[in-house]
């Protein structure tokens, strides 16, 4: 009874599935404090591993293209560094002397505002409304900051550990990925390959989508920034676009900074208020019909109902990083499932009415 | 090739070399490599799947969700449809070519016979390369296609020998 009760390929499907997310999260476990690195390597695999695959074809040996390919990973990005990073160090201070200034103006616009509306409707806007939404933001503002340093202390670490992995997964993560799969058992063999691709395809096309989109995004709005004379324009550019990894909820959260900048400026600038949240908007606007639609259109197959309850729960769990990594987790874990009991149905399904040969 | 399971004495006596050569010389001799340089094929023969098999076991079975197309390098290979043999394959033979065109469940059960040495050909392995040589990729294609229409007129003449 309990052996057919196993052998269901739903049941048989759950209980595999359940042991490849154990193995995966014993892993993220073991692996924790070089997740991030991992991480950031896999997406910059996804994205050179063309390139070196092309020089490989020139008649390169791996460990030669996948040298060339580093080398040319850390000149654009000392490249990026010397031009952004004393632009973005000067911006960074002035957001810094600036934030408790536009914090008390903000407060204090909050106040008049709470004044007002008790003294004409004799609602207490303050209590009921503003005060947890100050002290919502505050929180917020203080978590942000913390991960920010966090990512600050890290980010030195990251600048040693991600070349060397991005290196070894350029050069030998083909030999890696076929020792595994090719240790599979002859009557799962095919299945495994068939279900990995579909993972690898699907990842690689967000990973690619999601890197260009979120460098579009970033010149896009520091572009606008910098055009209605909005002060730390590369900065909130940046942020825009690191934001903008995470699907739904981060363009609303990219308008936040900028609004809060200008609000909390004395005096009060409505124009520019506007101005920056029309920026944002045409950015979007644009992303939507033009970007999207080009650079990631299908390369994610999930509910929009799913992904925002996934960033919410991954958000929860992990912050920033479990908000980025939501949508590639729940999309692998998806194909995994699906692949699973369609290999596993059609086996149980054929051995019992088999199919006319031809 | 992909990963070498062979036996440690067997490797002391053969390098990678000789046996990608082997391999690419057999795909050549298919009708899969016609008008395909030699080069081409060893470049994607580097790719490929060797596997080992039992006397008595399964390739796949009917049903199960195919994802390549296999040549025998050693061995003997049954191809049945229940109880019904339908082709008997030896060394050089290929078989399973429809996996590397539709997502389709395989229509029969392939049963290793002897020993067997098999190359696997995978689809995501075929997708890489065409996008990576698309003229010999589509050379390709036209080959699948010919010998796809090839089975369907044996398939033709089969059912119609049968009807009268």
């Amino acid at each position: 009874m309990l052996s057919r009760y196993l052998s269901q390929p739903l049941v048989k499907t759950s209980l595999l599935f359940t042991l490849i997310l154990a193995v995966f999260a014993l892993l993220a476990f073991l692996l924790a404090p070089l997740l991030m690195p991992i991480i950031i390597s896999f997406a910059l695999y996804a994205v050179l591993e063309p390139l070196s695959s092309m020089l490989e074809r020139q008649g390169l040996s791996r460990t030669t293209s996948s040298l060339l390919v580093l080398l040319l990973l850390v000149i654009v990005s000392a490249l990026a560094v010397s031009l952004f990073l004393p632009h973005l160090l000067s911006q960074l201070g002035y957001l810094q002397q600036q934030l408790p200034v536009m914090w008390n103006t903000l407060l204090e616009s909050f106040n008049r505002l709470s004044l007002f509306f008790s003294q004409s409707l004799g609602f207490n806007l303050k209590d009921n409304l503003l005060q947890p939404l100050l002290d919502q933001t505050n929180s917020w503002g203080k978590t942000l900051l913390i991960q920010l340093s966090n990512i600050l202390i890290n980010l030195s670490v990251m600048t040693i550990l991600v070349p060397i992995f991005t290196f070894f997964l350029i050069r030998d993560y083909r030999q890696i990925r076929n020792f595994f799969l090719d240790s599979l058992p002859n009557n799962s063999f095919e299945l495994g390959w068939l279900i990995y691709a579909r993972v690898a395809q699907q990842l690689q096309q967000y990973i690619r989508g999601i890197m260009i989109q979120s460098a579009i995004m970033s010149l896009m709005t520091g572009f606008g920034f910098f055009a209605i004379g909005l002060d730390s324009y590369i900065l909130l550019g940046i942020v825009a676009g690191i934001l903008n990894l995470i699907p739904y909820v981060g363009p609303l959260l990219a308008m936040v900074l900028p609004l809060l900048l200008v609000l909390g400026q004395s005096p009060l600038d409505l124009w520019l208020a506007g101005a920056a949240i029309g920026v944002i908007l045409i950015a979007q606007i644009i992303d939507n019909v033009v970007v999207i639609p080009s650079v990631i259109a299908n390369a994610v197959n999930l509910h929009p109902a799913m992904v925002i309850i996934g960033i919410i729960i991954f958000g929860n769990i992990w912050g920033f990083t479990g908000m980025v990594v939501a949508i590639p987790v729940l999309s692998t874990a998806n194909i995994i499932f699906r692949g699973l009991y369609q290999g596993l149905q059609a086996r149980s399904l054929y051995s019992e009415n088999p199919l006319p040969a031809h | 090739m992909a990963s070498q399971n062979y036996p440690l004495w067997h490797n002391l006596f053969r390098s990678k070399g000789d046996d990608l050569s082997e391999v690419t010389r057999m795909w050549m001799a298919t009708p899969l490599f016609e008008q395909i340089p030699e080069r081409k094929c060893r470049e994607l023969v580097n790719t490929m799947h060797p596997r080992h098999y039992k006397a008595g076991e399964k390739i796949f079975s009917s049903g199960d969700i195919g994802a390549s197309v296999v040549l025998i390098k050693k061995g003997h290979v049954e191809i049945r449809a229940g109880d019904k043999l339908l082709a008997e394959l030896s060394e050089g033979d290929f078989f399973g070519e429809v996996a590397l065109i539709v997502d389709e469940p395989r229509t029969a059960d392939a049963i290793s016979v002897d020993n067997a040495e098999l190359i696997f050909f995978l689809r995501s392995d075929l997708d890489e390369w065409i996008q990576r040589s698309p003229r010999d990729g589509a050379q390709f294609m036209l080959n699948i296609a010919k010998v796809l229409a090839a089975r369907l007129r044996h398939t033709n003449i089969l059912l119609s020998l049968q009807a009268e």
